[in-house]
C-alpha cells in the first residue's frame, strides 16, 4: 500500500493529517494540472484520478469497508482545505461525491459490491442527471419518465446541465415514476449506462466557449429492473438526504481565495498594486474573505460536533459566490482593455475568463435567489 | 450606413456632414448598441471629425475606412496624456494598441506629441497584429517603423469626447435591449407553476436595474446639452466622463444580472443574452476605459474646484 495510506487516518492528530495531505499532494498531484482555470475533462484529469485511486485518497468520506478513507467530518474539512490550498484539480467526481454515499446508504448489497469498486478504479465515470429544461430551481417538477415493462425500466425524456456528460460512461437519474401523487413523491432513482441504445449527448458551449455541460436525451432507453436504487418513488427523499455535508462545499472560500490571488497578480503586473484607491478595494475584499473564512469555521465547528448544518449554511454559498463575482468585477476594471480579449499571454491573468466563469457560481447548486428564499424562511419563518 | 448619411451625421453640411446635432448622433449610437452592430461606426465618425476636407468626403461616403489609433498602453487612453510616438521628416515611428476592428481599416489617424497624422494601412513600415475580443471582434496593435505620414489639422479633445459619449449611448442601447430581453424571459419562464417574473426578488432586481438605466440615460442627455453648449472644454470633459462611467457601470451590472436572471441558460453560448454581456465587456473599454474616465474625472474635478476657489 502507498506510503501515504494509513489504516486509521482518524488516529492522526489534525496537524499530522494536514502534513500528510500536503506531502501526498506534493508527491502525487501532476504539476501541469495545478490551479486549472476551467473544469477538466476526463482525458486531462484521469492521471490525477488514477493517482488518487492508487494511493487510496480518492474517497475521503466513504467508510473504510467500501474502500474510502473513512474520515471524520473534521478530517474531511482538513482534506478539503489542503486540496484547495494546493490548487488541486477537480476530478470528474460525481461518482465519488454524490453517487457513492447514496449507494452506501440506500443501495442493495449487490449494487454496492458491483458499483463501488468500479468508481474507485475509474472504470465507471458517473454524471448526474437531475436538471431538465423546465425543472431547474423547481427540480421536483421533473418529467423524464420511467415505466416498468416486464423486468425493464423504459426511460423517455431529457436532462440538461449535465456536467461532463460526454466523459461519463454511466449516469444516475431522477425520473418520474408516478404522476398521480404530490410531485416530490413520484420520483425514483435510476442507474443507466451512457452506452445504452437511445441515449444521445449534446454538449452545450458555455459563455467561456467551454463544453462543460451537456444535454442528455433518452428515447426508449431500457435498463434492468435492478438498476433502481432504494424503493420506487423514494428518489427525491434519498437525493435530498445526501445534501448534508455537500452543502458546506458550496460555501467554501476556495473560489474567492483563488480570485483574490489572481487579482493581486494582475494589479502587480499592471502597476496598480500601490495605487491607494485600488488598495482600499483590495483590502475590503481581503477583510470579506477573512470574515468569510471565520463564518465557514462556525459551520465547520457544527459538523465537528456532529450537529446538522442547518438551513443557515446557505449564507456561505450566497456570500462566497457573490464575493467571487465582485472580485472578478474589479479584475475586469483594472485589466481595462486587456479584459476585453479572448486570449491573453500565458503568464498573464485572463480577467475575462475568470469573470465569465464566475457567472454560474450564483446559479448552480441552488441559485442565489433560491438560497435567499431558504434563508428568508430560516430568519423570518414561512410567509404563509 | 454611409448611404444613410450616418457617418458625419452631426457634422455641418458645409463640412460634408448631414447637419444634425450631437443629440441625433447619440440617438443613433444607442440604436446601434441595441442592435449589437459590430462595425466601428463611432471610430470612423471620429475620424471624419479629425480629418480635413481632403479626406472627409471619402470617409463620409464610406469609400475610406479610417480609424483613430491613439492608445499606447492600457493605463491611459487619450492622446495628450501620454505619447511616445515620434514624427520626423514626414515619417512616424511608434506603437499603437487596442485599435478596435483595425483589420478592416484603409488608414489610421495616429497621435503623437506634436499632432495627428494620417497613415495608410498598406504603406511601408506599417505592421498590424490582431487579437480577438470577447464580442467576436478584434483589437489591432499597429507597429509603425518610419511609416510615411501626413500631418492633420484637428482638435482631438473634442472629437474624443464626442466618441466617448457615443460609446456611452451605445452602452445605453445594450442596457435597454438586455433589460427588454430579460423582462420578456421573466414573463415566459415558468417554475413552481408560475412565471418567474411574479417573484418579488426578481421584480425588485429589475427595478434596481431600471433605475440605473434611467440614470444612465439622464446622464447622457445631460452630457449632450453640455457638449453642445458654449462652455469650457473641461466642463464638457467632466460631463462626458460622468456619463461614460455611469453607462459603463450600468451596462456591466445590467448584462451580468440579465445572465443571472436567465439562470443556467444565460451561461450558454447559444443564448443571445450572453451577447450583450460580451459586447459590454468590450465597449466599456472604448474611448477611455472606465478606469481612465474615473481618473480623468477626479483630475478635472480637482482642477475645476481649484479654479472656482481662485475666482472667489
Amino acid at each position: 500500500m502507498s506510503e501515504f495510506y494509513r489504516e486509521d487516518f482518524n488516529a492522526l492528530s489534525d496537524d499530522e493529517f494536514r502534513s500528510l495531505a500536503g506531502r501526498f499532494l506534493e508527491a502525487a498531484h501532476p504539476a501541469r494540472l495545478r490551479d486549472p482555470d476551467k473544469r477538466l475533462h476526463w482525458s486531462d484529469a484521469k492521471d490525477w484520478y488514477f493517482a488518487l485511486s492508487k494511493h487510496g485518497w480518492l474517497a475521503p468520506a466513504w467508510p473504510k469497508q467500501y474502500g474510502g478513507m473513512g474520515l471524520t467530518p473534521a478530517k474531511q474539512l482538513i482534506y478539503l482545505d489542503e486540496f484547495e490550498r494546493f490548487g488541486a484539480a477537480r476530478n470528474p467526481d460525481h461518482g465519488i461525491i454524490l453517487l457513492g454515499p447514496l449507494l452506501i446508504r440506500y443501495g442493495s448489497e449487490e449494487q454496492k459490491a458491483f458499483f463501488l469498486p468500479k468508481i474507485l478504479s475509474g472504470e465507471h465515470i458517473w454524471c448526474q442527471g437531475y436538471s431538465e429544461p423546465n425543472a431547474g430551481s423547481d427540480l421536483a417538477s421533473l418529467r423524464t419518465k420511467a415505466v416498468l415493462e416486464g423486468d425493464e425500466w423504459v426511460i423517455n425524456g431529457q436532462k440538461t446541465w449535465t456536467t461532463l456528460a460526454q466523459d461519463a460512461n454511466w449516469i444516475f437519474l431522477l425520473v418520474r415514476t408516478d404522476s398521480s401523487v404530490r410531485k416530490q413523491e413520484g420520483i425514483s432513482f435510476l442507474l443507466v449506462p451512457m452506452t445504452s441504445k437511445g441515449v444521445t449527448v449534446r454538449p452545450i458551449r458555455n459563455l467561456d466557449l467551454h463544453d462543460e455541460f451537456s444535454e442528455v436525451f433518452f428515447e426508449n432507453v431500457r435498463v434492468p429492473r435492478d438498476h433502481l436504487v432504494g424503493e420506487v418513488n423514494q428518489g427525491w427523499k434519498m437525493a435530498r438526504a445526501l445534501l448534508g455535508f455537500e452543502r458546506i462545499f458550496l460555501g467554501s472560500p476556495r473560489q474567492s481565495n483563488y480570485a483574490l490571488v489572481r487579482l493581486r497578480q494582475l494589479a502587480q503586473a499592471t502597476g496598480q498594486w500601490n495605487d491607494p484607491v485600488f488598495r482600499e478595494k483590495y483590502l475590503q475584499f481581503n477583510r470579506d474573505l477573512e470574515d468569510h473564512k471565520a463564518l465557514f469555521e462556525v459551520f465547520a465547528a457544527r459538523l465537528r460536533r456532529g450537529e446538522d448544518l442547518g438551513p443557515d449554511v446557505s449564507m456561505l454559498k450566497v456570500h462566497q459566490s457573490e464575493m467571487f463575482q465582485r472580485i472578478t468585477d474589479l479584475m475586469m476594471e483594472i485589466a481595462a482593455e486587456r479584459g476585453a480579449l479572448m486570449e491573453t499571454g500565458k503568464k498573464e491573468v485572463n480577467a475575462a475568463r475568470l469573470f465569465l466563469n464566475a457567472r454560474p457560481a450564483t446559479i448552480y447548486g441552488g441559485s442565489s435567489e433560491i438560497q435567499r428564499d431558504i434563508l428568508a424562511r430560516h430568519f423570518l419563518g414561512s410567509s404563509n | 450606413m454611409a448611404e444613410q448619411g450616418w457617418i458625419g451625421l452631426a457634422l455641418a453640411e458645409d463640412q460634408g456632414g448631414a447637419g444634425f446635432g450631437i443629440a441625433e448622433y447619440v440617438a443613433l449610437c444607442e440604436e446601434l448598441g441595441a442592435g449589437l452592430v459590430p462595425e466601428p461606426f463611432i471610430s470612423v465618425d471620429m475620424a471624419a471629425r479629425l480629418t480635413g476636407s481632403q479626406h472627409r468626403n471619402a470617409i463620409v461616403d464610406g469609400s475610406l475606412i479610417m480609424l483613430p489609433a491613439y492608445e499606447e498602453n492600457e493605463e491611459v487612453a487619450a492622446a495628450d496624456y501620454y505619447d511616445q510616438t515620434v514624427f520626423q521628416n514626414g515619417k512616424v515611428t511608434g506603437e499603437k494598441k487596442f485599435v478596435y476592428m483595425a483589420g478592416g481599416a484603409d488608414a489610421f489617424i495616429v497621435s503623437s506629441k506634436d499632432g495627428l497624422y494620417l497613415v495608410r494601412a498598406d504603406a511601408p513600415g506599417v505592421e498590424l497584429q490582431t487579437e480577438f475580443t470577447q464580442d467576436g471582434g478584434h483589437f489591432g496593435t499597429l507597429k509603425l517603423q518610419g511609416a510615411p505620414a501626413e500631418l492633420l489639422q484637428a482638435d482631438s479633445d473634442e472629437a474624443f469626447d464626442v466618441a466617448a459619449l457615443g460609446v456611452a449611448a451605445y452602452l445605453l442601447g445594450i442596457i435597454e435591449a438586455s433589460l427588454a430581453m430579460t423582462k420578456a424571459y421573466l414573463g415566459m419562464r415558468k417554475q413552481f407553476g408560475v412565471s418567474i417574473g411574479s417573484f418579488q426578488a426578481l421584480r425588485h432586481k429589475v427595478v434596481d436595474l431600471s433605475v440605473q438605466a434611467a440614470l444612465a440615460r439622464a446622464s447622457i442627455d445631460n452630457a449632450v446639452l453640455v457638449i453642445s453648449g458654449d462652455v469650457p472644454a473641461t466642463q464638457k470633459a467632466i460631463a462626458v466622463s460622468r456619463a461614460k462611467i455611469r453607462a459603463a457601470d450600468a451596462a456591466m451590472l445590467v448584462t451580468r444580472q440579465s445572465v443571472q436572471m436567465h439562470g443556467a441558460i444565460g451561461f450558454t453560448d447559444e443564448a443571445d443574452i450572453g451577447l450583450y454581456l460580451r459586447k459590454a465587456m468590450v465597449m466599456v473599454t472604448q474611448f477611455g476605459s472606465t478606469k481612465f474616465h474615473r481618473w480623468r474625472y477626479a483630475d478635472l474635478f480637482g482642477a475645476a474646484q481649484n479654479s472656482t476657489e481662485n475666482h472667489t
